[in-house]
């Protein structure tokens, strides 16, 4: 087989290793039946970006951040050369791609890392179409830039129609090194001496003092303790639309009439974004890479990690300002779609910065709750160079220069003046009839529409073509999503990856997965390798992702039949929450011993 | 059109929008009352037909989703749901179909319909005397499997659009268009 593939591409192969500056792309048609063949050249190394106000090093693919939008076809049988240029190791792994363990690029787990000066050759068939990307899967690179897109063309016709399309990379850029910002986050703890609390010795002071003191006492605390991760980690970032900032202003074009079809990614280390454009409707056709039953949003959120594709029809001869959000509200990342370069349209200011509610805290089982999570809901916008919501009327030179890095220094001593104690916690709004299911009752983190309308939930997601047959789960594991702040770790059931055993499946079964989140933030789990059916009540046509974000306060089913053997990587996509443990090695036994094999 | 309305105003709003089955359509009667857009064209007898179209519905597309027809001629459309959802083969114009949209996202609403078929109890409810059924001239609903027939006259040249406005189907790309040439030998 390997051979094979060798002799097969090795003429692709030669005709395009010279020019490792652009994608290389060779179709070898060989033999019959015919097969497509492409040989593809990525080459990792330093470069210098502007896109916060001052040069700054990154690491890029092919020279540029995003790298490039690899496009394939599906049943291509792909080679791809990744040369190291960088003084360390480094790795591409294939974010939604169904590949064999030893291509999927985890050093540790798939293979042992790209050594610095050498080029290594990933080599499996694109078995599916859609929309994905790629990205290092070493130390905290990706943070730094080495990340990038891939449409994979299906070998029939799309199941809608579009005149043009775009792919649109969401992304956070901080000026300070991605080490120096976790190395901050772990030592955050020591500036102040304070005790891990949990919402059940919250009650149990609450007893004693009476809920509103206990409370407001327990958000002084949680105030300060909250910092290491939601100031240190969230304010500072540059938000990037195809590694333009909004200054820079991202613009895709089109005619009036035309059906564009935007996939939208996001490589954001820590970000989720609200995602709209004020006066289009969007079409969702697809999540992860999977086709799914259209369904009309005025606004989606995407988890870290996720895809989605849209279809928009801007009827009128103007501008079309994209807006995509990120939850905590610190900036903006924001692009156009415009009959013609250089038009542009209103920017809207941002909305206030979602309050988290008891809700959030309140899940049944808290013995790994954290409450210093709760800082998604702190004003960091009292911390210097944080832009302040609401901003109506920001001008643009403004955003450009809104999110400075302040990461170095300890953000814990801004004052936390502007926190509003009563906003949070004291009153519980009641669950409404439309209520998004994916977020518990009451939540400050459900998502509203900026224009009132429609905001896409996970219960939305149905199917277009269900991937696989409907069967009862052969077992279920329980997924606890666990932290501890003060000493930054993030786990699974209180553990992190370093004391964990790996999780043990075994080839044809089908598990359940039943994630429950005792934190304070939304955790993006990504499991490598095989597709995760998500139980969002659909039956089926429950929609099947490579990412499943589990709010605050909430439980999710997801289901996966486990198809795939070999060494696999399980985590939180969020790369600190990852880096720092929330990750399990998932190992599938039996099977097809072949398939593991290159 | 507001979706978002009391149960009983919504149905009211939607019966008096799709009653009316069976007269001949002019887009102006349609798409706000403009009253001089370009005529449709009217229900036609299928014994005189012209013409056979089949149409083909698959999950969510059209084949084809182009046609020449000249105006006089009578067409009949014999149209296949290949698919596994509901589809709509609805004749009209743009601004026509994005009335109706609405009115199928309240059909939708208020499981009349499903993604995947009709219901027809709840369909032929009555609702103050109003029988609440999906029967414009200018359309068919198709369940998966199912083949149906329309059968049009066309009668001026125009623009139109052969739609299925089943929620988000339309929005995605489900739908064709028609031209509708000046009548053969029409000399102007």
């Amino acid at each position: 087989m390997k051979t094979w593939l060798n002799a097969r591409n090795s003429r692709a192969a030669r005709n395009t290793r010279a020019a490792f500056a652009a994608v290389g792309v060779v179709t070898a048609l060989l033999g019959v039946p015919p097969a497509l063949a492409g040989t593809y050249d990525l080459t990792i190394g330093e470069t210098t970006i502007n896109v916060s106000g001052s040069d700054r090093t990154a690491l890029a693919i092919n020279g540029t951040v995003p790298g490039p939008t690899l496009r394939f076809k599906e049943g291509e049988d792909l080679v791809i050369n990744v040369t190291n240029t960088l003084d360390e190791d480094t790795s591409i792994h294939w974010h939604g791609l169904i590949v064999p363990t030893s291509q999927d690029g985890v050093p540790g787990l798939s293979f042992d890392g790209i050594k610095p000066g050498t080029t290594h050759t990933y080599r499996f068939p694109a078995q599916q179409s859609g929309t994905y990307w790629f990205h290092s899967h070493s130390g905290l690179q990706e943070q730094s830039g080495v990340y990038g897109s891939i449409v994979i063309e299906p070998q029939g016709r799309e199941p809608f129609r579009y005149d043009r399309e775009y792919v649109v990379v969401l992304s956070d850029w901080h000026d300070t090194k991605p080490e120096k910002i976790l190395a901050n986050l772990k030592k955050q703890s020591d500036y102040y001496n304070y005790n891990q609390r949990t919402l059940l010795s919250l009650f149990d002071e609450a007893e004693e003092k009476g809920f509103d003191a206990a409370l407001a006492d327990r958000l002084d605390w949680g105030g300060m303790r909250m910092t290491p991760t939601d100031i240190a980690d969230i304010s500072g970032y540059t938000f990037l639309v195809n590694g333009k900032n909004p200054e820079q202003n991202w613009t895709g074009l089109f005619a009036p009439g035309e059906r564009v079809r935007l996939r939208f990614i996001n490589a954001a280390a820590m970000t989720y974004f609200d995602v709209r454009i004020p006066g289009l409707e969007m079409t969702v056709v697809q999540a992860d890479g999977n086709n799914v039953q259209p369904v009309k949003v005025d606004e989606f959120r995407i988890a870290v990690a996720e895809t989605y594709d849209v279809i928009v029809r801007p009827m009128e001869d103007q501008a079309y300002t994209l807006v995509a959000e990120p939850l905590e509200r610190g900036g903006l990342a924001r692009g156009t779609l415009a009959p013609r370069d250089g038009m542009t349209a209103e920017v809207p200011g941002l909305r206030p910065r979602p309050l988290l509610t008891m809700a959030d805290m309140s899940h049944g089982d808290m013995e790994g709750m954290d409450h210093a999570a709760m800082g998604h809901s702190m004003p960091a916008a009292e911390a210097p160079g944080a832009v302040e919501p609401p901003m109506s009327g920001m001008d643009h030179a403004a955003m450009g220069h809104g999110t400075m890095p302040q990461a170095d220094g300890p953000p814990a001593q801004q004052p936390m003046s502007g926190m509003d104690h009563a906003a949070m916690g004291h009153a519980m709004p009641p669950a409404s009839a439309d209520a998004d299911p994916f977020y518990a009752p009451g939540s400050g983190l459900t998502p509203k529409a900026a224009n009132g309308g429609k905001f896409l939930s996970y219960a939305d997601l149905k199917a277009q073509r269900p991937l696989y047959e409907v069967r009862e789960p052969t077992r279920e594991i329980e997924i606890r999503l666990t932290g501890n702040m003060e000493r930054y770790f993030w786990s699974i059931n209180d553990k992190k990856y370093s004391e964990a055993e790996p999780i043990r499946l075994t080839y044809g079964e089908r598990v359940r997965f039943k994630f429950v989140n005792e934190t304070m933030m939304t955790h993006p789990m990504h499991l490598h390798g095989m597709w995760t059916i998500l139980d969002n009540g659909n039956g089926k046509w429950n929609p099947v992702k490579h990412v499943v974000s589990i709010a605050p306060g909430t439980t999710v089913l997801a289901e996966v039949e486990v198809d795939a053997p070999g060494r696999w990587a399980f985590h939180c996509h969020l790369m600190y929450h990852m880096a720092t443990g929330m990750f399990r090695e998932v190992i599938v036994e039996g099977g097809p011993q072949a398939a593991a094999l290159n | 059109m507001p979706v978002q309305l009391s149960k009983s105003l919504a149905f009211a709003l939607a019966f008096s929008t799709i009653a009316g089955a069976g007269v001949a359509l002019a887009a102006g009667s349609h798409s706000g009352g403009h009253g001089h857009g370009p005529a449709i064209g009217e229900p036609g007898d299928g014994a005189a037909a012209d013409r056979t179209i089949e149409v083909v519905m698959s999950d969510n597309y059209f084949e084809p989703e182009h046609l020449t027809i000249a105006a006089g001629e009578t067409v009949r459309f014999v149209v296949k749901n290949d698919g596994e959802f509901l589809h709509e083969f609805n004749l009209g114009t743009a601004a026509m179909h994005a009335t109706h949209q609405k009115e199928m996202a309240t059909m939708m609403e208020h499981g009349m319909i499903t993604p995947t078929g009709i219901d027809h109890e709840k369909m032929q409810m009555d609702h103050g005397g109003h029988g609440m059924e999906h029967d414009d001239a200018n359309s068919v609903l198709v369940e998966p499997g199912a083949t149906k027939e329309l059968v049009w006259r066309f009668t001026a040249d125009t623009h139109l659009e052969f739609a299925c406005n089943i929620p988000g189907h339309y929005e995605a790309g489900m739908m064709g268009e028609i031209d509708v040439t000046k009548p053969a030998g029409s000399g102007s």
